[in-house]
């Protein structure tokens, strides 16, 4: 199964330094060799809003006041459970530091 | 003890209490242990040097977390966790025998220097991986102790969940795990021995079979109900995957891996919804992964590199089948897979596996490339066969191939034998339904297939071929590629109609309804033929002509390409019908007397015409006239040369495509804002009546 992993920064996250690259560079490595990272990538804080209601759509231009809401990274990951999605999230943050993720099964295709 | 309550489950909204204890223990455990057991298990070897007490001895640190995690949470880094206890417990255990041996053996004489003691060498992480791989598939050991040891030790599975995995019951895995583990003792198979480049080629050939054999136990179990055992597959999948990331230099590790990611693409779409089996060439294509078929290609194309740079060598087996999974992923429908190069394929596997079921599948990949008659006889020369005797898809290829050479009695009886052999009951419901539709070649034929076979037929001349594929084109974008031909229904054809070409001429329309009814009688499809009723033609006689004004303002604008200005005058100027327009050819042009053979008469212009169409035609001598402003994809090259430009490569420009491009650029000019078809060009002004 597919577990969608995203992060996004709070007040006291740290800003990203020398040792934590590294240390991220290693983790992504070891879990594409794995065969359980699949994709990730890292967002931009600016971005493009749409919105529908009815037949109107609003096409809105970032940035967003609400910036540290924002999703600043994914990850999408092949496990054989939640629990080991859960287990890859904590790694994650362990070497990101302060922070939340929310770790989402994914459905399809 | 900090609770890791910034942790995933953590958020704000989770409804139990966040941190530790809100976790459930025992999955965590499993989680953990599932992704870390080969690292751990292989560092604890490295200490014991005996893989019975280092499972024992792992095993430990599992209850042990079991134990003390409720209470305390899980740990922030519970990887790390479990690893520290395990070594701790197997130094312990060293130590332990250490002394009691030397106690003994104080009586006779000192002890020597036969240390089991800690580590001797380096630890390297990966390496020892690798060496419990090539431990627990050691040649020694009876192939299901290989497997069962492999889930245990490296997939971090407990007997029970193997068990449930094999279909086993859980004695005979801790039985065949047990019996791994004694027979590795008494060979005294050493675990540190050094991995050099031919070592490792050497004892690679077991672990892939291990894996792959783990994979297809989980592929064939798609259809049960329990979890686990399709679950094989991932397993399997991260085996093989750690195995090419540690032996890097092995061509048929990457090939092994391309193989099964490529299958594992199909997963989704290799049953119906009511868990029917679809074979193949009747999968939605559309639910193949793609993430999955690029990590596919990627493997596949280190196995080329390597074979083609470090480690020179034709193909093996793995690679081979993982290039004909390729092919399949690389045809976009049934119908344009490479049969040709998968039957190639085939041919060379055979030489390296010569078993029956792969010359059978080289029988199908034959039938399909050279005519069912060939297949015919390679499966034929497999009757006799005992490994095939039972095998329901002998029959049913059979029954196959017959049905497409029109052996129709013989097909059925064919498809009938096949259901009695197969044990899956959807299956068995899909071939006794071929055997009643026996009369019916086209059963369960998707549209998109068909309507290529119908078109390369040779007995069509090139202006209905034309015509035609533009037909079924459409009737394919509107009722999908997949479509199946029996289930199409009149009123679905009759959409298409509609929408497509609802306020067409009916010359139009019933040059469509004409192409629909070969087609329908050449696929013995009779709802279909009568789906569309034919039109009277319009008894006014032809489309008003354009206003002057606007005939001048199109041909005068010079952001028109070249092409559509020419094409337009011409039409204007000729008055001949667009498709005789649009058929001439570079070498049917008469530029000193302004005309070109249209046929057996003349299509004549107005010589002021004539330098653009010298133009247009400069540096060719034969070939389309009119060429559409690309070259056209693989896939889209027309069957017949004659509609290809042999210097540019690019095809014939299309009736859709012209019309199209002259609606776009009329669109401001009709009021009813639609565009004005390309006939209006060619339209007189009515004369008074007489």
């Amino acid at each position: 199964m597919r577990y969608l992993m995203t992060a996004r920064s709070t007040d006291t996250t740290p800003a990203p330094d020398e040792k934590l690259f590294v240390e991220m560079a290693a983790f992504v490595e070891e879990m594409t060799a794995a065969g359980i990272l699949l994709a990730t990538g890292g967002l931009a804080p600016e971005g493009v809003r749409l919105v529908s209601r009815g037949d109107d759509l609003t096409v809105t231009d970032g940035p967003f006041t609400e910036a540290k809401e924002a999703v600043a990274g994914f990850a999408l990951v092949e496990v054989a459970s939640k629990e080991e999605a859960v287990e890859l999230a904590r790694r994650f943050r362990r070497i990101v530091g302060d922070g939340e993720s929310i770790v989402q099964q994914v459905f399809g295709p | 003890m900090t609770p890791p309550s910034d942790g995933p489950g953590g958020g704000t909204s989770a409804a139990r209490p966040a941190g530790a204890h809100g976790v459930d223990v025992q999955a965590a455990v499993a989680a953990v242990w599932r992704l870390e057991s080969a690292r751990i298990t292989a560092a604890v070897v490295r200490i014991t040097r005996d893989v019975g007490a280092a499972e024992e001895v792992a095993q430990d640190a599992v209850v042990a977390a079991l134990q003390q995690w409720p209470a305390t949470g899980v740990p922030a880094n519970p990887a790390a966790w479990l690893t520290t206890v395990a070594k701790r417990r197997a130094v312990d255990r060293v130590r332990r025998a250490e002394r009691e041996e030397r106690g003994q053996a104080d009586l006779a004489r000192e002890q020597d220097t036969a240390q089991p003691g800690p580590p001797a060498g380096e630890a390297d992480e990966p390496a020892d991986v690798l060496r419990l791989l090539f431990l627990t598939c050691h040649p020694v050991l009876p192939p299901q102790s290989r497997i069962a040891l492999t889930l245990r030790l490296l997939g971090g599975l407990t007997p029970d969940e193997i068990a449930r995995a094999l279909l086993l019951d859980t004695t005979t895995v801790t039985r065949r795990i047990a019996e791994g583990k004694r027979l590795l003792a008494r060979d005294r198979v050493d675990f540190t021995a050094a991995l050099d480049a031919g070592e490792v080629a050497d004892r690679v050939g077991p672990v892939l079979e291990v894996v792959y054999l783990l994979f297809n136990e989980g592929y064939a179990a798609t259809l049960g109900k329990d979890l686990i055992r399709p679950d094989l597959c991932l397993t399997a999948l991260r085996l093989g995957r750690t195995l090419a990331h540690l032996a890097p230099d092995e061509p048929e590790a990457h090939g092994l891996v391309a193989l099964m990611e490529l299958q594992a693409s199909r997963q989704a779409a290799r049953t119906g919804p009511d868990g029917e089996p679809v074979q193949l060439h009747e999968q939605n294509r559309g639910r193949w992964d793609p993430l999955l078929i690029r990590r596919g290609f990627e493997a596949m194309l280190r196995a080329r590199d390597l074979l083609a740079g470090r480690r020179p060598g034709p193909p093996g087996p793995y690679l081979l089948q993982a290039a004909i999974a390729v092919c399949h992923a690389q045809a976009r429908t049934a119908g344009e897979t490479d049969w040709a190069q998968i039957a190639a394929l085939y041919e060379a596997l055979a030489h390296l596996l010569p078993t029956p079921v792969v010359q059978l599948n080289r029988a199908v990949a034959v039938g399909r490339a050279e005519g069912p008659q060939a297949g015919l006889d390679l499966a034929d020369s497999l009757h006799l066969d005992p490994a095939l005797q039972d095998y329901h898809l002998l029959p049913s290829v059979r029954a196959d191939l017959l049905q497409r050479l029109g052996r129709t009695a013989e097909a059925r009886a064919e498809f009938r034998r096949a259901a009695g052999l197969t044990r899956n009951a959807a299956e068995r419901a899909f071939l006794l339904r071929r055997a009643e539709g026996g009369q019916d070649a086209h059963r369960g034929r998707e549209l998109g297939p068909a309507t290529v076979e119908f078109l390369a037929q040779a007995a069509l001349d090139p202006a209905s071929r034309r015509s035609y594929e533009q037909t079924l084109r459409r009737l394919r974008t509107g009722l999908g590629e997949s479509a199946a031909l029996d289930e199409i229904t009149a009123d679905q054809i009759a959409r298409v109609f509609a929408t497509a070409w609802g306020d067409a001429a009916p010359a139009t329309w019933n040059r469509h309804r004409g192409a629909l009814r070969s087609f329908a009688a050449w696929a013995g499809l009779t709802t279909a033929a009568d789906a569309v009723p034919r039109r009277a033609a319009a008894p006014a006689a032809g489309p008003a002509p354009l206003p002057r004004s606007s005939l001048r303002a199109l041909l005068g604008d010079s952001t028109v390409p070249a092409r559509d200005r020419l094409l337009w005058t011409l039409l204007h100027e000729s008055g001949a019908a667009v498709a005789a327009v649009l058929a001439l050819d570079v070498e049917d042009l008469d530029l000193p007397h302004h005309r070109a053979r249209s046929g057996g008469a003349y299509l004549c212009w107005h010589p002021r015409t004539t330098p653009l169409v010298r133009e247009l035609a400069r540096g060719r001598d034969h070939g389309p006239l009119f060429l559409s402003s690309r070259r056209p994809g693989p896939a889209r090259t027309p069957p017949d040369p004659a509609d290809r430009c042999p210097v540019t490569g690019r095809r014939r420009l299309s009736y859709e495509r012209a019309e199209y491009l002259f609606k776009q650029a009329t669109r401001r000019l009709d009021p009813a804002g639609r565009g004005f078809t390309l006939r209006r060009l060619r339209a007189r002004p009515a004369r008074p009546a007489r």
